[in-house]
């Protein structure tokens, strides 16, 4: 081996003991490694590291001064060895290498050893802070790791589930050595901020809001072939999963549909048609009509619509009548089989929009994205469109949620959110009031749809009637784009989503500031701009990708302005539209740090918080004008954030009641879930925050007992949330269902419907009661798949009507 | 009043979101009773009608008053003053007892005759009357508001105009307009 011989032409043979001027001492023979383990003591590898540090200081013929240093050592060594039992350590013997360096006027080289130790102690600390990750994932069981379990759609209990984490894991610790700028590295390892979905940092933008009749109107690709335009609702719903599937596998983040009934509006007329032109064809041949002029009756039958009004229904009654003329039939009959026909078409198209609408649902919880791993994080806005075809779609698919999947079971996919509107839906004799209520009824058996509100004014200041991309849309558990700084003509829903967002951890800015509102201000915007920076950094790093990078999102057009650019082209320019969010977590506890109570509590602390956000937004709005890109502000869900920080924070600062004493920080600008406070109340306090918070935001209301039975009351809590001005809010009540009996309610110990216990050891069956919860936007169906922060927050939660 | 409690935005007290007030004391002592500690009649607190009042007012997101307990019947007059102002600012008054509509009928109209007519006035002022008591062994899930069977839901204006129990129909909500009525596929197949 090398060492042998470079230690062979300095005359130095191995074993240490065996150096002359070191007969008869009392050298160490075995050495503690880091791990515990001892090892054989070589002092060959203190001379070959010294000889390193000579050379890498420019030293000449650096063997000789490296062995005077290991002589050293070894006499320093063999003086403690009296003084101690124990073998010397690996740190304790560099330690003296570094001392008899000095001693020995090597300061430079002194220097050089200390930078190559600390180097080699980082390298070690990511090895193993990345393989303790990787053998957690692999061996440790989900229930006892937080990091499987870091977002609950994620089954980490499979095969394709583990290979993301891993993937996932390294990706993260690649990106934090090696990509991020130090500075922000060490604040998000720090917990001053939590750079959200850290693993695609190089990869790819967070979420978009997919404008289906685009892609429609000219059929699309997925990669292997052109999926033609669609000519049944049927096709319509099953497009609809693939694009947003397809679009999943090019983004991490949530996929959104802002106008789903438009969008599968004309599916419906197109199977109104063919169902039409097929039931007069039947008619004509039943008639004794010519098969050879059967083309005739299926043209007579090709416009008719869902709901004609009088004058085109009038038409149609003519063109039946001059069709059977030649048969001898008088107007009456013809009359008649134009009824017969056009129940039978409505009948027939109103069955299969309903079974496009299952399946839909079906297909966006069975179809996994991203490595089989999980579904999409798919959501559809709906509502507002009053045409008879949208409304079929928008009733069949709040049908569809109400009956639950294939066993009964509630769907977890997609997140629905009815969008309320003046007008439209929200007051009785609106065309579609019936679908509001609809809306309630289904949400208050099963969670959604949630509600957004297209009247509240900093909705409704973007909206232009005529245009449903200026209407209001969410996307997924919270996230809203709507402003276009980069382009104010386009300020639009279609095509653009969030490219990243990073949050702050307030509470520690808090309790740092020790009551100090003023310091806590100045720190919160020194923050904000690392923030801004960061994110700045990343999207450097996203507009250097190419389109091919984004096979579906930019390749087809799915992404504003992506459409003509080629393979090759860098999509840095139409980013731009996307937003950049600075998110916060914990504006409750930052308030009870300051000044001793929460928004729910106070006046004083509601002012507060008020200004503490307002102080965000207007920075994030100045970063808008002074970059020209879509800078916003946003109350982060907080999933896998909401243990992280107060677990740093409790450790650093210790349980500092209403602070860091829970196992979670309250998300964004809630009111804690664990404070008794009417629902009123909550409403009118946390909207305030809506207003601020273009990036997105989200009340809930904690309702008590069955909400099903009683949807007068779910329905004017939705109301109240309307005339607050929240812009975007849904109502949590429990959701527990029995397998075995099917019941579906609220289950305690026992099931209402057949008396069942779940619980082997209290005489039940061992057959698990389902719950469903949901966790910062997203329901889940066991409680085993939260981490551990959400079980306590789920755990705490109170009602509030 | 003698109160055990109040729930300003309660939605498991009859339909909406309503005020519920719930009296302290009663003598029926049904096994099975969802309040038991309701029972006691120096149990729970005092609180004036005035004060109720104001706080019923400040119940932004209520749109009816529920008289519950405890049994109601046995503070008439505090309960009549409550329902009073139920309809006063809109509301609607739902009331629960254990005794049946027919007993209470006849109570009210012997205390009227010995110069008290402050439960015949409590009675005027209910809109609905849950009654009768709760018999565990008719224990029910499945009736709206009822724990058992034997339960009722009383129109008391109806009822007190026609002198016999009627019962109360919820009214129909509209149903979906430009339906067709069929029973949209609701044995589709789950694939496409």
């Amino acid at each position: 081996m090398t060492t042998t011989t470079e230690f062979g032409r300095s005359g130095i043979d191995r074993p240490a003991t065996s150096l002359p001027a070191l007969t008869g001492t009392a050298v160490p023979t075995r050495v503690r490694k880091r791990d515990g383990r001892t090892v054989p003591f070589a002092a060959d590898r203190i001379t070959r590291a010294v000889t390193r540090a000579f050379t890498a200081t420019g030293v000449q013929n650096p063997e000789p001064l490296a062995l005077q240093v290991t002589l050293g050592v070894l006499a320093r060594l063999s003086a403690q060895q009296t003084e101690q039992t124990e073998e010397p350590g690996v740190e304790e013997i560099q330690d003296i290498v570094e001392k008899v360096l000095m001693s020995q006027g090597h300061d430079e080289t002194a220097k050089a050893y200390i930078l190559y130790r600390q180097r080699r102690t980082m390298r070690r600390e990511e090895q193993s802070s990345l393989m303790t990750a990787l053998r957690d994932i692999t061996f440790a069981p989900a229930e006892d790791c937080d990091a499987k379990r870091e977002n609950a759609n994620i089954d980490a209990h499979s095969a394709m589930g583990s290979m993301l984490r891993f993937g996932s894991e390294s990706a993260k610790q690649f990106n934090m050595l090696q990509v991020l700028e130090p500075a922000h590295a060490a604040a998000h390892r720090d917990g001053d901020i939590h750079i959200h979905d850290l693993d695609f940092l190089t990869l790819t933008t967070t979420c978009c809001q997919i404008d289906l009749s685009r892609l429609f109107e000219h059929g699309f690709s997925t990669g292997h072939g052109i999926l033609r335009a669609p000519q049944s609702i049927g096709s319509y719903a099953a497009l609809a999963c693939i694009a947003i599937q397809s679009n999943q596998n090019d983004q991490h983040g949530g996929q959104a549909v802002p106008n789903f009934d438009r969008d599968m509006a004309p599916g419906v007329a197109k199977t109104m048609r063919s169902r039409a032109r097929s039931g007069l064809v039947q008619a004509w041949l039943l008639m004794g009509g010519d098969p050879e002029r059967a083309a005739e009756a299926a043209r007579t039958a090709s416009d008719w619509v869902l709901a004609p009004d009088a004058d085109a229904r009038q038409e149609e009654r003519n063109s039946v009548r001059t069709l059977f003329a030649p048969l001898g039939l008088g107007e009456l009959a013809c009359d008649r089989i134009d009824e017969r026909v056009r129940r039978q078409a409505v009948a027939e198209t109103e069955r299969l929009t309903y079974q496009a609408m299952e399946a839909f649902i079906a297909n966006l919880n069975t179809m996994n994205s991203r490595a089989g791993a999980q579904t999409p994080f798919s959501s559809v806005n709906y509502g507002t469109d009053t045409s008879a075809e949208a409304r079929l779609v928008v009733r069949s698919l709040l049908e569809c949620t109400e009956a639950g999947l294939g066993g009964g079971e509630t769907a977890i996919f997609p997140i629905q959110i009815f969008r309320v509107a003046e007008g439209v839906n929200y007051n009785p004799g609106d065309p579609n009031y019936d679908l509001f209520q609809l809306a309630c009824r289904t949400s208050a058996k099963r969670l959604f749809p949630n509600f957004s509100f297209q009247d509240a004014p900093f909705n409704a200041a973007y909206h232009r009637p005529g245009h449903p991309e200026t209407e209001i849309a969410y996307m997924g558990c919270r996230t809203r784009v709507m402003a276009n700084v980069h382009d104010p003509s386009r300020s639009i829903t279609y095509g653009r989503g969030n490219l990243s967002f990073t949050s702050i951890n307030l509470p520690r800015l808090a309790i740092q500031a020790d009551h100090d509102v003023d310091a806590f201000f100045t720190s919160m915007d020194a923050m904000t701009d690392l923030v801004i920076d960061q994110l700045l950094d990343r999207l450097k790093i996203q507009s250097q990708k190419k389109v091919r990078n984004f096979p579906f999102l930019m390749g087809q057009g799915v992404w504003i302005d992506s459409e003509g650019l080629d393979a090759g082209d860098t999509v840095g320019e139409i980013l731009k539209h996307g937003t950049l969010a600075v998110g916060f977590i914990g504006l409750a506890e930052t308030l009870v740090a300051l000044i001793g109570s929460h928004h729910g509590q106070s006046d004083e602390a509601l002012d507060l918080g008020m200004r503490i956000v307002g102080r965000l937004r207007e920075r994030t709005d100045r970063a808008g004008e002074e970059t020209g890109l879509n800078f916003s502000t946003f109350a982060t869900p907080a999933e896998g954030l909401s243990g992280r920080f107060v677990r740093i924070d409790r450790e650093r600062f210790g349980a500092i009641p209403g602070v860091t004493d829970r196992e979670y920080y309250t998300n964004s600008f809630h009111i804690p879930v664990y404070f008794p406070i009417s629902a009123a109340e909550k409403i009118s306090r946390e909207a305030p925050f809506h207003a601020l918070t273009n990036g997105g935001h989200i009340s809930y209301v904690e309702m008590d007992g069955d909400p099903s039975r009683n949807v007068e009351a779910f329905e004017r809590i939705v109301r109240h949330m309307h005339d607050c001005g929240i812009g975007y809010g849904s109502i949590n009540h429990p959701v527990d269902r029995d397998p075995v009996c099917g019941y579906n309610g609220i289950i305690d110990d026992v099931c209402p419907g057949c008396g069942r216990r779940e619980d082997l050891a209290a005489g039940g069956d061992g057959i698990g009661f389902e719950r469903i919860r949901r966790i910062t936007g997203y329901l889940v169906g066991t409680l085993d798949r939260f981490n551990d922060a959400k079980r306590a927050e789920v755990a705490d939660r109170v009602k509030h009507a | 009043m003698r109160i055990a409690g109040v729930e300003p935005e309660s939605v498991v007290d009859g339909p909406g979101v309503r005020f519920a007030v719930f009296t302290q004391g009663c003598q029926l002592h049904c096994p099975g009773c969802q309040n038991p500690e309701t029972w006691a009649d120096d149990g729970g607190c005092e609180e004036s009608v005035p004060r109720l009042i104001e706080q019923m007012d400040d119940a932004v997101l209520a749109g009816g008053l529920t008289l519950s307990g405890g049994e109601a019947s046995r503070q008439p007059s505090g309960c009549a003053a409550l329902a009073r102002h139920a309809h006063r600012i809109g509301w609607d008054v739902w009331c629960w007892s254990g005794h049946t509509v027919e007993f209470l009928m006849r109570l009210a109209s012997v205390e009227q005759a010995k110069g008290d007519g402050a439960l015949a006035e409590m009675l005027s002022q209910i809109d609905v009357l849950v009654d009768g008591p709760f018999l565990l062994r008719r224990r029910t899930l499945g009736l709206a508001w009822r724990g058992s069977d034997n339960q009722r839901l009383i129109d008391m204006p109806a009822t007190l105009r026609k002198g016999r129990a009627v019962e109360w129909r919820p009214p129909e909500r509209a149903s979906l307009a430009g339906s067709s009525g069929g029973d949209a596929g609701r044995t589709g197949e789950w694939w496409v």
